[in-house]
């Protein structure tokens, strides 16, 4: 017994180290010679470790426990702990599969969303390209089919093929049209207001701007008198309001609108965009403003935009006319200097101009 | 203000430093800053505070021997791994208890910590067999036993808390004890 005791302490002197080098040595040899002693000591070198590891574990939860006693754990678990609401419960143990069914939607939406806001601008983006790559064909030109008009008056036997309107430039009897009313002409006729046809031939034409000058050769045209209106040189401003006379019908048709952009077809700086109603047979007409000064040459609308016709703008006609032999145009200055037009109303100025606005006939 | 400045969650490279110099505030600090997303996930989990506090405690004695046993790399934050720890082990709890364990609910990240939770259930059967050999040893044997191994106290200590008259009766005594604990343990 007492020997036991005294085996034991040395034994765990020396597990802990404790025995000098010699006495370690000698232990050593005796663990070695005696197998019995060597099974004790593997088997105390473990208890030992179980037991130090059960003190260590100990004291750890020792420490957590005062540092559990810390915090308040019902006020915690009254935060954290189920909700006595079903539907706040659901939330809770859902919130993921609802955020990711609420993204899911959301995704949904903006892709619908972009996929209908695509699908419109490829819209968009052939037409303009048709319209750009063939831009005749897309533009109404404003030429009405007479086919269906025929009437006898003085003039040339037979129905015209195609009709637009044209505006005087000068008293002696040249008019301006859109070039693509006459392209096609084997004969052209100019009909006034007071029904009344003359002979005309054609004698400027500018393709790229959609001019024509026309004049009236015809012997029983008698000169007018000086125009009533003026050729604006400048550019006009966004939202004036403008109006023009035309025949898109036999008798003249007035249209009102406004300047709705200061370019026209696919940016084409050399019209303008204007918000009127306008027919075919309104090609050629001349646009005028409050005042009474042409400021365009009406020429086309767009098939697929409500609203959207577009102008020449006069700069355009000027250079035109700049092109005829100044000599041909006439003694009397080609517009005059003050507009007489200015300060009469609407009905006033239409009664002049009506005399100088004239329907152009095409034979082919 | 500040009690809850202090209270805050400390940062990673904090907590296992602290645990590395057996820092108490540092244990303090994480056991505080973790235990509400414990308890969170097991109040949602059909469990109570209870099962929330030693679930809670085995996880950070978890993390304390994987700090502690020095091959420790954070390759999660330790919240999740604390959680995930903290997951599995009341999975296992759930499972003993034949209750329901397949729609966890679940409120952080989880990462495999299976290896780590294989090895604290050795420890953790270890540790109950030592409890149980030390509560039936009985007293005072439990005691001595526990303030010579675990609360280090030397011979003479002992000697005079029990009133021995001297030490070699308590080294007697530890003796015996020691032999009947060895029984005990190795026996269960």
């Amino acid at each position: 017994m007492k020997k036991d005791i005294e085996l034991d302490a040395i034994i765990e002197d020396y597990l802990q180290g404790k025995l000098t080098a010699a006495e370690a040595s000698a232990f050593e040899e005796l663990r070695v010679n005696d197998p019995s002693i060597d099974q004790k000591v593997l088997t105390h070198k473990l208890f030992l470790e179980s037991l130090k590891e059960y003190g260590k574990v100990l004291s750890l939860k020792e420490q957590m426990d005062r540092a559990h006693s810390q915090l308040d754990v019902t006020a915690l678990s009254q935060k954290l702990g189920p909700h006595p609401s079903v539907i706040v419960n659901m939330w809770r143990k859902n919130r993921s599969a609802v955020a990711v069914a609420a993204s899911f939607l959301l995704l949904t939406i903006f892709s619908i969303y972009s996929i209908q806001h695509n699908t419109k601008q490829n819209g968009t983006y052939e037409v303009m390209r048709r319209e750009i790559t063939n831009i005749k064909n897309n533009q109404n030109k404003l030429v009405r089919t007479l086919n269906s008009t025929p009437r006898t008056i003085k003039g040339p036997v037979g129905a015209a093929k195609f009709g637009g309107t044209g505006f005087a430039l000068t008293a002696n009897g040249y008019l301006c049209t859109n070039f693509h009313v006459v392209r096609d002409a084997d004969s052209v006729y100019v009909q006034n207001n007071k029904a009344e046809s003359f002979k005309a031939k054609v004698v400027y034409r500018d393709q790229q701007y959609d001019i024509a000058i026309l004049k009236i050769i015809d012997n029983s045209f008698i000169p007018l008198s000086n125009l009533p209106y003026k050729l604006k040189k400048n550019n006009i401003g966004m939202g004036e309001n403008v109006y023009t006379l035309g025949y898109p019908k036999d008798d003249a048709v007035l249209g009102e609108g406004y300047i709705s952009s200061k370019t026209g077809h696919g940016g084409d700086t050399t019209q303008y965009q204007v918000s009127i109603p306008i027919n075919p047979g309104n090609s050629g007409g001349p646009l005028l403003d409050n005042y009474g000064n042409i400021i365009g040459v009406i020429t086309a609308k767009e098939n697929q935009v409500e609203g959207a016709t577009f102008a020449i703008k006069s700069k355009y006609i000027l250079e035109a006319l700049n092109a005829i032999p100044q000599d041909s145009l006439g003694k009397k200055p080609a517009f005059a200097k003050k507009n007489p037009l200015q300060g009469l109303n609407r009905t006033k100025q239409i009664d002049k101009i009506e005399n100088y606005v004239y329907m152009i006939k095409v034979y082919n | 203000m500040s009690n809850k400045l202090s209270n805050s969650v400390p940062t990673d490279r904090e907590v296992v430093l602290g645990i590395l110099n057996n820092s108490e505030d540092a244990l303090n600090r994480l056991y505080v800053g973790y235990f509400p997303m414990v308890l969170q996930f097991i109040l949602n989990n059909n469990g109570d505070e209870d099962d929330a506090k030693d679930v809670y405690q085995e996880a950070i004695i978890v993390l304390y021997n994987k700090i502690k046993s020095g091959d420790f790399e954070l390759s999660s934050k330790l919240k999740t791994y604390i959680y995930s720890v903290c997951r599995r082990i009341w999975l296992k709890k759930l499972s003993q208890q034949s209750k329901k364990t397949n729609n966890l609910s679940d409120f952080e990240d989880v990462v495999a910590v299976e290896v780590d939770f294989e090895q604290h259930e050795e420890k953790e059967i270890q540790f109950e067999k030592m409890g149980s050999a030390l509560v039936n040893l009985g007293e005072p044997c439990k005691t001595i036993i526990e303030d010579f191994y675990i609360h280090n106290l030397s011979m003479q200590d002992i000697c005079e808390k029990f009133g021995y008259t001297n030490t070699d009766n308590v080294k007697t005594q530890k003796y015996k004890c020691l032999q009947r604990l060895k029984k005990l343990f190795f026996q269960s």
